[in-house]
């Protein structure tokens, strides 16, 4: 009886209120999980890349066949990550989809800026996460969340003039002593011996070669320990291949050292493999069809220097059904050997690896599979890492110009950087 | 009170309210994009905002302050911006005389001479420094090509300290020549010919006249290009950013570079506001020695 009185008058109205409501959210909530209807219109944060342009190139197919606009802003590299932050900061929801170096991973996850898409991920088979390697499956991830998917695969790898090579009878090398070795003799013969930058972005190559020696660059407390015996060894190591490189190599940056590789004769460069769409481009290469690509060579411990963009759904996004419905259609199973072709640095999916044909116009492919055994070594996921990074080129470069020995620029290095990292906020 | 203002006084008043009012919505927008982004400079230089770190900004005193002027490389940075302005000045002001001194003389093609010298001053910084940037590029580039083709062995211009320093200099010496050039020669157009005439006429020789008759009558337009190219050097940026980033390492960072380091790429901004301040202080002298050598031009 009680029952009865209560579906009557004011009440009935308030349960018929609930429900609908319940109803309401229900409906929605099925909706974003089944992937259902999702459309209106998304704003697309992209940084001017090869990656970006091929992004862009899907945006016609994608509006005509789920009917939701897609808007893009692109901003150059020195701002944008300043851009996103900003955006996030004021929770601003200017963007449902971002595009993102992966070294501020660790900026935007202490902001929590960024959706995680683990969800997103687990419930779709066009994405398929199982294609990817467990290495690669963790490049977006932090504190255990999937904050942005795999833009680009690019691990520092070993490039080589299979002429050259041939020439003088040489074979890749497997052990930092060899790179040596092979870049002392291709100088012997008149050649430049190798080249990394040395300039600028001198940290890419310090960092890989002081975890390659064994060392690091802070312990798990984030005590800087730049100075051990082994990164000591990685440093006088990179100053002994700038004898064997090209003179200009001190000033380096990273585009540089390419162009100088595919435009002139050197023996061997180690760069990201990010860097093959250039070797593709026939106005660069001057020595098309004689490159030939390796894994980096070993020091004491096995370890990949991994690099490349991740891209996200901000936190902040007012529509990220629909920014998922978009990267699952450009980044998806479907679209990965259309994608690659247009012009992008490859993503690692095993099917593309693997995929005989795209392995004869893209040789470099067979380097992004990295094996299980070698430990991978992302950008210090860190939010004082710019900071941190051009006290060690300033450090570093003291070494590579002569004006100081490894040991004493690493000392000063070391007690540098104890007041940036204690800035590092704690999680 | 009415009665002690003088006639004139109170017509130049009255001749000037309207040039005041007109000039209002000037002052407004001067004041919104110099004056209050300014003092909120000043403002957040007290605060400890991180673009990183998304902590609400709390007031922390003097502290950046504090930290800026314990860090080495304000000092080390501080030190390269003075080598750059002093050795630039060094360069720039006597050449530019010299090339003024000879467009003075209106010799035969004068005229396409001061304006082929006038091109640099009209193109881009970013644009001289990346052509300035290939040109001075250690193995392809085409000056240590000239220089290999007479014998000289190639030089690292960008890989040193000393060299980049060097290279610097003379691509700002290249672009801002033009312009000392040019009010230079503007102050000798202005210097009445009869004093050179009574002169000769003394039989003074070329060099006293320059020094007892040229150089005084100049001084005034000298300052002036030397407190303007002071503050040309404290804030020199896109030249030095695209030709040397500052490197190798932090070798020819000038203070300005910093600050825009610590603001986007630490993405300290109330540190970088400090430095700002700082940069102003010391900037302010010169300013005020601008304001002083102007009124000897009026």
């Amino acid at each position: 009886m009680k029952g009865k009185h209560l579906l009557k008058g004011r009440n009935f109205k308030v349960v018929a209120l609930v429900a609908a409501a319940v109803l309401t959210l229900s409906a929605c909530s099925s909706d974003s999980e089944s992937g259902g209807e999702v459309g209106g219109e998304i704003n697309v944060f992209l940084i001017p890349s090869p990656s970006s342009t091929s992004i862009q190139s899907f945006i016609p197919e994608f509006e005509a066949e789920t009917g939701i606009k897609v808007n893009v802003s692109e901003t150059p590299y020195g701002e944008a990550h300043q851009k996103q932050l900003l955006s996030y900061n004021q929770k601003a929801g200017a963007y449902d989809i971002a595009q993102f170096d992966n070294t501020y991973l660790a900026p935007f996850c202490q902001a929590k800026a960024m959706l995680p898409l683990d969800s997103y991920i687990s419930g779709s088979d066009e994405y398929d996460i199982n294609d990817f390697g467990q290495g690669q499956q963790d490049y977006g991830k932090c504190k255990g969340e999937t904050l942005g998917l795999t833009l680009s695969t690019e691990p520092m790898i070993q490039w080589y003039r299979t002429d050259l090579y041939e020439k003088l009878g040489l074979t890749p090398a497997k052990t930092w002593d060899e790179y040596y070795e092979n870049a002392k003799k291709v100088q012997a013969a008149g050649f430049g011996g190798q080249i990394m930058g040395f300039g600028p972005n001198v940290s890419w190559w310090w960092m890989t070669l002081v975890w390659s020696f064994g060392g690091a660059l802070y312990d798990e407390n984030l005590n800087p320990v730049v100075n051990s015996k082994e990164a000591v060894a990685a440093t006088d190591y990179l100053k002994k291949l700038l004898e064997v490189s090209p003179k200009g190599a001190i000033t380096a940056t990273g585009d540089d050292t390419t162009s100088k590789f595919l435009g002139e004769d050197i023996g061997a460069m180690l760069n990201y493999s990010g860097y093959y769409g250039m070797a593709l481009d026939p106005s660069i290469n001057k020595n098309a069809g004689k490159i030939g690509t390796a894994p980096a060579p070993m020091g004491s411990v096995d370890t990949t220097h991994l690099a490349g963009w991740n891209i996200g759904v901000p936190a902040d996004a007012k529509n990220p059904d629909a920014a998922w419905k978009f990267l699952e259609f450009v980044l998806g199973k479907t679209n990965s050997v259309k994608y690659l072709e247009s012009g992008a640095a490859a993503i690692g999916r095993k099917s593309i690896i693997n995929n005989a044909d795209l392995v004869a116009k893209n040789p470099y492919l067979p380097q992004l599979e990295i094996p299980s055994s070698s430990r991978i070594e992302r950008y210090p996921q860190i939010a004082v890492w710019p900071e941190f990074e051009v006290a060690a080129i300033d450090a570093v470069t003291q070494v590579l110009t002569g004006k100081q020995k490894s040991q004493a620029a690493l000392d000063a290095l070391n007690e540098k950087l104890k007041p940036i990292l204690a800035k590092e906020p704690k999680s | 009170m009415i009665a002690k203002v003088s006639r004139p006084n109170l017509l130049r008043r009255k001749n000037l309210r309207p040039v005041a009012q007109l000039t209002i919505p000037t002052w407004i927008f001067l004041a919104l994009v110099v004056l209050i982004p300014f003092f909120y400079g000043v403002y957040i230089s007290f605060l400890n905002i991180n673009l990183a770190s998304f902590l609400p900004p709390s007031f922390v005193g003097f502290d950046n302050y504090q930290t800026v002027l314990a860090a080495s490389e304000t000092w080390s940075t501080l030190r390269i911006t003075l080598i750059i302005t002093f050795i630039g000045l060094l360069t720039q002001i006597p050449i530019g005389i010299l090339l003024a001194l000879v467009l003075h003389e209106n010799l035969r093609g004068t005229k396409i001479f001061r304006s082929i010298l006038i091109t640099p001053m009209l193109l881009t910084p970013v644009a001289v420094g990346l052509t300035y940037r290939f040109m001075f590029d250690t193995d392809l580039g085409v000056i240590n090509w000239a220089l290999g083709s007479i014998g000289i062995e190639k030089v690292n211009w960008l890989g040193s300290q000393t060299s980049a320093l060097f290279a610097i200099i003379i691509v700002d010496s290249w672009q801002s020549i033009p312009f000392v050039m040019l009010l230079v020669l503007a102050a000798l157009t202005a210097i009445s010919p009869s004093l050179y005439e009574a002169a000769r006429v003394d039989g003074a020789s070329a060099s006293q006249i320059f020094r007892r008759i040229t150089l005084p009558l100049i001084t005034p337009t000298l300052l002036v290009i030397t407190m303007i190219k002071i503050m040309d050097f404290l804030k020199l940026f896109d030249t030095l950013f695209i030709l040397t980033r500052g490197g190798p390492g932090n070798a020819t960072t000038t203070l300005g570079l910093w600050t825009y380091k610590t603001g986007f790429v630490f993405l300290e901004f109330s540190r970088a506001a400090a430095l700002g301040v700082i940069i102003t202080i010391i900037t302010l002298p010169v300013y005020f020695l601008w304001r002083r050598a102007s009124k000897g031009v009026r």
